[in-house]
């Protein structure tokens, strides 16, 4: 039983790490127990109004205030106690608030998810676990990549593969780090030619580049496990790609960092199951081709047995 | 079990990343040296133009066949065949035997790394590149649609009136090629007997090198590697000697300061005015038909692009009203007010199929602009005819002639009439395309793809139809963009295929197309 309350709050982990980027990415170290489900409802917001054209600051007052806006419907289920599925499928909306270019919104990428526990060991007054997980993400409907930044997500198929690692005291602080590796395949743009990186190429492919994602969160429980807190760093590092040109529109070839700091919040009603809500904060303190993003995130979960 | 699983897991996905490692994306045009479909041997006939005659440029009589200097050259020319190293191997691959289309790919990537658009300075003013001193932000030159559609023209003439001339001699001496002379020498290429005394290539290299040189004048040393690496492969690949180089090297560089002659003068640069002029212009279509095309960007451009651009020397149209359209609908008028509500149905119901047609042809900053979207159809055109380089040149030289002739057409349209913008006319308009810093009327896309289809069409009859499909679709790609309305599109494309009539007209005066 006491495992329960603990598996109960998977969700809200995985959802309060939204990438703006992309969707979710399952980090946290929770697993659900086999039969268990949990639905979840969440919306993230992120605005900028500067961006890093390569690692310069650039003020574009042709777009004036950025918005990014997610709606997410999600499915978590353990499959067993020790493997857990969880299913995403992100609606997003994007606008400018200066400008003449137009904003779009639409289905982003189906993301499908695995994650195993892999080792679970008592150590000093608190126990130790270490998670793998496998995920893949692809587009879920026609939205156009070459369409930065306004478009919904890089338009690729996406990969990840992760370690986590986790050391929860019994009394309810822990510390979490992890490393993922994503690989992203080729996006389609609607021309046939484009320049990147000191190279015009003649079709329409373009390589989305991979990257590494760094993570380290220290959290605890509170109230009797009805209330977790975190606070995290990340740190995203695309492996290729180059920089947006002078004063020039972004494209899926560019070259990705950021490094962001995030507090996240989950409160259950009961501990047994029910509803759940979610809070989050974000906010990007350096990057590379990217909004200065920061934004806040709201869910709600149901979670209940299901066989 | 269980952990055997997660292990087979593991191992799966290492081996799906493993796998799925990222294809080569081509970044050049994959074709290789071919045969060409004829010799045009009496191509040095062809009217030139810019020179008088095909022997303007005069070269040595060459060393007689069996003569101890061209057995030298010969001897060098195939000690260098059988020390090539690898690169220069990958050179003579590269080059092929129709270099001309290289050099053109070379120059649409310099037209595609030029065209950024200068950003605001801190107190909202923007700057302007300076040809005095290039490095400067924002570099020289900005390669705008106007800028690129005239580079080019002066190469693409250059090269063409070099090869005239080429021909000319090459029939005139009738030097056979090394592989010939020396059966130890192999070609690299197709062995197409065509006369090797002067080096075509050697008139390409040259000539493109000083016209590129010109117009990127930062990529100077970037274009001498260039024409240097294309010198040296005509010897490896056992198609040319030193003598037949140094001629063909003779003639590149005298029909590029011929065609840099022109280009000094012809009017470009005072194509970007200062603001007191451009004021003037506008207030004079303001007076003249009551509406004023105004940037709409913060801060606002207070100059639009090249507003004499219109005031450049014509190459084969007599002059800009020739091909001058009428006045387009006023604003609030039954014509106007029918185009601006199907912008607003193209922009709130797109279809698939629309909205690949509006990027496909987008052609906007930071690419090789539209002048240079069809200079990629020409090239792959020229390949699928295997065309030798004389006639090759024709086809550029004609075509980009017609293209920036048409573009000059479409500028004085575009300042003359001074014709404002949907995003101006229309409250709250909002677009998938970046609206251009000029006026709306004529569509420069359709000027500029009406023109080169119909050129095309005349060079390659057989697919004609498809041209005028392809200038058909980029045209509508702007209104599909919402950033141009229907009657800027069909007086765009008028515009342009009275612009290449011009230009065919003068092409049909040798009568060998």
């Amino acid at each position: 039983m006491k495992n329960y309350f603990r598996f109960l709050s998977l969700l809200c982990a995985s959802l309060g790490l939204l990438s703006i980027a992309n969707a979710q990415t399952p980090l946290d170290g929770l697993m659900m127990p086999k039969g268990e489900i949990c639905i979840a409802l969440q919306y993230d917001q992120v605005t900028w109004d500067r961006y890093w054209e390569g690692s310069t600051t650039r003020v574009n007052q042709n777009i004036g205030t950025f918005t990014k806006q997610m709606g997410m419907p999600m499915i978590v289920g353990g499959i067993t106690d020790k493997l857990n599925v969880i299913l995403s499928l992100p609606y997003v909306k994007t606008e400018a608030s200066a400008g003449q270019l137009t904003g779009v919104q639409g289905i982003q990428d189906f993301g499908l998810s695995l994650k195993a526990l892999l080792l679970e060991k008592s150590i000093g007054k608190g126990k130790l676990t270490g998670f793998s997980n496998l995920s893949f993400s692809m587009p879920a409907s026609n939205y156009l990549s070459d369409y930065m930044p306004f478009s919904l997500g890089f338009g690729a198929n996406e990969l990840g593969i992760r370690a986590i690692g986790k050391y929860e005291l019994d009394k309810g602080p822990y510390l979490r780090a992890s490393y993922s590796y994503l690989h992203r395949g080729v996006t389609e743009a609607e021309r046939d030619f484009y320049y990147a990186g000191q190279n015009a190429f003649y079709t329409g492919k373009m390589d989305v580049p991979n990257a590494f994602l760094g993570q380290v969160t220290l959290g605890s429980w509170m109230f009797k496990k009805k209330l977790r807190v975190e606070a995290s760093l990340t740190a995203i590092k695309s492996t290729s790609g180059d920089d947006i040109r002078v004063y020039s529109m972004p494209q899926p070839t560019n070259k990705v960092d950021f490094d962001r700091v995030e507090g996240f919040a989950q409160y259950y009603f009961k501990t047994n199951g029910g509803f759940g809500l979610i809070a989050s904060y974000q906010k990007a303190i350096s990057g590379r081709n990217m909004g200065q993003f920061s934004g806040y995130g709201l869910g709600i979960t149901y979670q209940f047995k299901a066989f | 079990m269980k952990k055997y699983n997660y292990s087979i897991l593991l191992l799966v996905m290492f081996a799906f990343l493993g796998s799925s490692c990222v294809e080569d994306l081509p970044t050049k045009y994959e074709f290789t040296g071919y045969q060409f479909s004829n010799l045009d041997a009496n191509a040095g006939q062809w009217k030139l133009v810019l020179h008088t005659s095909n022997e303007q440029i005069p070269l040595p009589t060459p060393a007689a066949p069996g003569s101890a200097e061209l057995l030298k050259e010969l001897a060098d020319a195939k000690e260098m065949q059988n020390k090539a190293t690898s690169a220069q191997l990958e050179a003579v691959s590269y080059w092929t035997n129709n270099p001309l289309l290289r050099w053109n790919e070379i120059a649409l990537e310099l037209a595609t790394k030029y065209n950024l658009i200068p950003a605001p300075n801190p107190d909202g003013s923007y700057p302007v590149p300076d040809p005095a001193n290039p490095s400067k932000y924002p570099k020289f030159p900005y390669s705008h649609p106007p800028y690129t559609s005239r580079m080019l023209a002066y190469l693409s003439v250059a090269q063409y009136d070099g090869l005239i001339m080429a021909w000319h001699y090459k029939y005139k001496f009738k030097r056979q090629a090394s592989y010939q002379l020396d059966p130890q020498i192999k070609s690299a290429y197709e062995n197409n007997g065509l006369f090797s005394y002067p080096s075509d290539g050697a008139v390409v290299a040259t000539a493109s090198r000083d016209i590129l040189t010109a117009m990127f004048p930062l990529e100077k040393e970037f274009l001498a590697q260039k024409a240097q690496e294309h010198l040296e492969s005509l010897l490896v690949a056992g198609i040319n000697v030193a003598s037949d180089v140094n001629a063909g090297k003779l003639i590149g560089a005298e029909v590029a300061k011929t065609a840099l002659a022109r280009a000094s003068t012809d009017g470009m640069k005072n194509a970007q005015t200062t603001r007191v002029k451009s004021d003037s212009i506008k207030n004079a279509a303001k007076i003249r038909f009551g509406w004023a095309w105004e940037n709409q960007e913060t801060p606002q451009r207070t100059v639009g692009l090249v507003p004499l651009f219109s005031k450049v020397r014509l190459w084969n149209v007599p002059n800009v009203e020739a091909i001058r359209p009428g006045p387009p609908p006023a604003p609030g008028s039954p014509v106007f007010e029918e185009s601006a509500k199907e912008l607003k149905q193209y922009a709130n119901n797109l279809t698939t199929n629309q909205r690949r047609i509006a990027n496909f042809w987008n052609d906007g900053l930071n690419t090789y602009t539209p002048p240079g979207h069809w200079n990629r159809f020409a090239k792959e055109e020229v390949v699928a005819n295997k065309l030798n380089p004389v006639r090759t040149a024709r086809v550029f030289a004609y075509l980009n002639m017609a293209i920036v002739d048409a573009g000059i057409g479409c500028w004085d349209a575009k300042y003359y009439y001074h014709y404002p913008r949907p995003i101006q006319t229309i409250p709250g308009f909002k677009t998938i395309l970046g609206t251009p810093n000029f006026p709306a009327y004529t569509s420069g896309h359709a000027s500029f793809s009406g023109a080169a289809a119909e050129v095309m069409a005349h060079f390659f009859p057989a697919n004609a139809s498809q041209f005028r499909t392809w200038a058909e679709e980029a045209a509508m790609s702007r209104v599909y963009g919402g950033i141009h309305y229907q009657f800027d599109a069909d007086a765009g494309l008028t515009q342009g295929r009275q612009a290449a009539s011009f230009a065919i007209t003068r092409a049909k005066l040798d009568g060998v197309d």
